[in-house]
């Protein structure tokens, strides 16, 4: 006799299955009114976190003083948000928050590694909506499954994928409004940058500078999704810049120059400010003679054409792995429209921003072995992987001194405020022919695992170190600064900590359980301010930091503000 | 070390394909392999099943010809209880199998790539009932790189 199947119904969304009350999961459209005009006036509404730096200027600087240097020893959690993990995901050992929180009246949006996305009540962490993207299991990640966060406007959440897709989701709902497909998984591509919303754009990098791709920027229309230009940071031959990769053979077209960091843009010039990775292979030199632009340099990318308008480079010839992805800071100065930009390389580079000329460079680390560069710019070569099996070492190792976690500006100090991660590695160079999607390094790589050290260094904009903050480990996670007079700024063993933004004094320390390799933002919420930091110990820690690769994990958002009462 | 049998008699004769007889339960990715079926509108469909004490998905591998959406008829003939969490864009899908039962999901995937699925209770995921999902093809003309060729492993 045959036995009728029970009716098992239809598979739910997950999210279904996570205790919401019915209704609850309907964000109020507090992003339908974020468009361009109220992102380029960020700082005039400090109680929002409206784009990835705070401000377009990329300072992470907030003006919210109700947390001061007199109150800050009586902070505390005020909730905490758990993202946990489940399942077989790709990078399955390197999760961990990568995201700096955006907060718009009330409501916080933030990414998670493998393609999550939240809304939640920016005053007590209620879940509102989640969104989950499946990502392949196998894609490419040079650097572990992580995401630097969302953009928002016109209410719509814009997020990127690991496999290098960028989707627009409702910002009320989650739900996907469009998604585009902007690299190529078969060719090691992926994407972890947080987007950046200009004009009626929102335009996103590629990652991959590990597997021998040519980078690029995009641009989407808002509204649409529709493709409105492409930037290669790669010239084909003939191109402007193609003198500086070999005239034979096709080594530009796996030359990296990824931007898989966030731009800055200044509305005066209309040029985004962004900085590019290495070249690939990262170590070996030998197949890529020349310059190899636009590798290591900060570009300036006319907004609405999409075209290179100047560049610096940072490091010509890098076989370092020194990317120059770092934030250019936008700052004033004398009257003069300057950036300021914390290379891997170990120095500090203060240009002209509307033409890219040299104003100054510093050393901001202490040791740097693997050449000199000189006031005037010029860069002299030392150290480096040459001959085939022989080992070198030198400083910064190859997450530099500074890695891609952002330094702070504030305005009211004058001061950067940069952490700092003075630590050394040995690369041995071992040429390989490259393949499509396997990693192009072109050496044997160690970092070291003993002797670092690190800091959060103040200098003012003409270099000089006003003080440091010394820890025993080095510094791997974004500082943020306030008009309270406080620097934020995580440790790789869990510490969180408040320093005096004039003295560097420590004020205030909590154990967050896990190290910290993600951006702080602050925010206020019916009178209260919050500071949010989200936690986790992962992503490229054998890279910045393999003395800590057995620590533990961990997923939590944590938030901390002032008694109530 | 015996290397040259073909891969299924040695998986047989080490008892890697079946639950407690080499290890305790049954090694992932010894399952069987199926392919989704496609319509004349691009989408597709596949039945996996779970058959009697096995404690393994049937297929194991289910292979898609390319990205878009699928339609899963999902059967426990299990004398047991299990459930399915499947990748999806939006938010993983979830579905309770009690013993005899036959449920569906509908899932949306992006190509190229493979995903994992599992029945998440207890410690089904490491006796056996962990599949993947793979999707062929290759991403749209417009994400790819302006560059020649390149070669491949």
């Amino acid at each position: 006799m045959t036995v009728e199947y029970v009716d098992a119904g239809e598979a739910v969304d997950q999210a279904k299955l996570s205790g919401k009350l019915p209704g609850n999961e309907i964000a109020p459209p507090v992003v339908e009114g974020v468009d361009y005009e109220r992102i380029l006036n960020a700082r005039s509404e400090p109680e929002n976190w409206l784009t990835y730096y705070g401000t377009y200027d990329g300072q992470r600087y907030s003006a919210l003083d109700q947390i001061n240097t007199e109150n800050v020893k009586r902070i505390g959690p005020a909730w905490i948000f758990q993202a946990g993990s489940s399942g077989i995901i790709a990078g399955a050992s390197t999760y961990s928050f990568e995201a700096t929180p955006i907060i718009v009246d009330g409501i916080m949006f933030l990414a998670g590694w493998d393609g999550w996305v939240w809304a939640l009540n920016a005053k007590d962490g209620t879940e509102i909506w989640r969104y989950k993207h499946a990502v392949p299991f196998d894609v490419s990640l040079c650097c572990g499954n992580v995401n630097r966060g969302v953009a928002v406007a016109q209410g719509k959440v814009f997020v990127v994928t690991a496999n290098a897709h960028v989707l627009a989701l409702d910002a009320t709902t989650g739900k996907r409004v469009w998604d585009k497909t902007y690299g190529d998984v078969r060719a090691g591509e992926s994407a972890t940058v947080a987007p950046l919303v200009v004009k009626n754009l929102v335009i996103v990098g590629s990652s991959g500078g590990e597997f021998g791709v040519r980078g690029h920027l995009d641009a989407f229309d808002i509204g649409s999704g529709e493709h409105q230009w492409r930037c290669y940071t790669i010239p084909k031959p003939g191109e402007p810049g193609s003198e500086t990769w070999p005239a034979d053979g096709e080594a530009w077209a796996r030359g990296g120059a990824n931007c898989w960091l966030t731009g800055t843009f200044d509305a005066e010039t209309n040029l985004l400010y962004v900085g590019t990775g290495n070249p690939a292979p990262d170590f070996d030199g030998g197949v890529r003679e020349g310059d190899n632009l636009y590798t290591d340099s900060i570009i300036a990318v006319d907004v609405d054409s999409g075209q290179i308008r100047w560049h610096y480079q940072c490091t010509p010839h890098d076989v370092w792995d020194y990317d120059s992805i770092a934030e250019c800071i936008l700052f004033e100065k004398d009257g003069r429209k300057l950036l300021g930009h914390f290379d891997k390389n170990g120095y500090f580079f203060v240009l002209d921003r509307t033409n890219g000329e040299l104003v100054n460079i510093t050393p901001f680390v202490d040791r740097i072995t693997w050449g000199a560069i000189t006031r005037d710019g010029r860069v002299t070569a030392k150290v480096y992987p040459d001959e085939e099996g022989v080992p070198v070492h030198f400083y910064p190792g190859p997450a530099g001194a500074k890695e891609w976690t952002h330094a702070a500006y504030s305005p009211k100090t004058e001061l950067f405020y940069v952490p700092v991660q003075d630590v050394g590695a040995t690369a041995t160079r071992r040429r390989r022919e490259f393949k499509e999607s396997i990693p192009y390094w072109g050496a044997g790589v160690q970092v070291d695992i003993e002797d670092m050290t690190g800091s959060i260094s103040a200098f003012d904009a003409d270099g000089e170190e006003k003080w440091r903050w010394r820890n025993e480990l080095p510094m791997c996670a974004s500082v943020l600064a306030t008009g309270g007079d406080l620097v934020f700024a995580g440790e790789p063993s869990g510490e969180f900590n408040a320093l005096d933004a004039r003295t560097g004094e420590l004020l205030w320390q909590f154990q967050c359980g896990s190290g910290h390799h993600s951006s702080p933002s602050t925010y206020m919420v019916d009178g209260r301010q919050y500071i949010a930091v989200p936690v986790g110990w992962g992503g490229w820690a054998e890279g910045f930091l393999p003395g800590m690769l057995g620590a533990g994990h961990g997923s939590a958002l944590i938030v901390f503000a002032l008694p109530e009462s | 070390m015996t290397m040259a049998q073909e891969r299924s008699d040695l998986l047989s004769q080490l008892g890697l394909n079946v639950q407690n007889r080499a290890a305790i339960g049954r090694v992932l990715g010894t399952g069987s392999i199926g392919q989704a079926t496609e319509g004349a509108d691009g989408r597709m469909s596949a039945t996996i099943r779970i058959r009697p004490d096995e404690i393994a998905w049937d297929p194991s591998i289910l292979v898609m010809p390319h990205g878009g959406d699928i339609d899963l008829e999902i059967i426990n003939d299990d004398l047991n209880t299990h459930c399915a969490l499947l990748p999806s864009n939006g938010d993983r899908k979830f579905i309770w199998l009690v013993n005899h039962s036959r449920g569906r999901a509908t899932l949306n995937l992006d190509g190229p790539g493979y995903y994992w699925f599992s029945s998440p209770t207890g410690n089904d995921e490491g006796r056996g009932l962990t599949g993947a999902i793979v999707v062929l093809g290759d991403v749209p003309p417009e994400a790819r790189l302006d560059r020649p060729d390149q070669p491949r492993p």
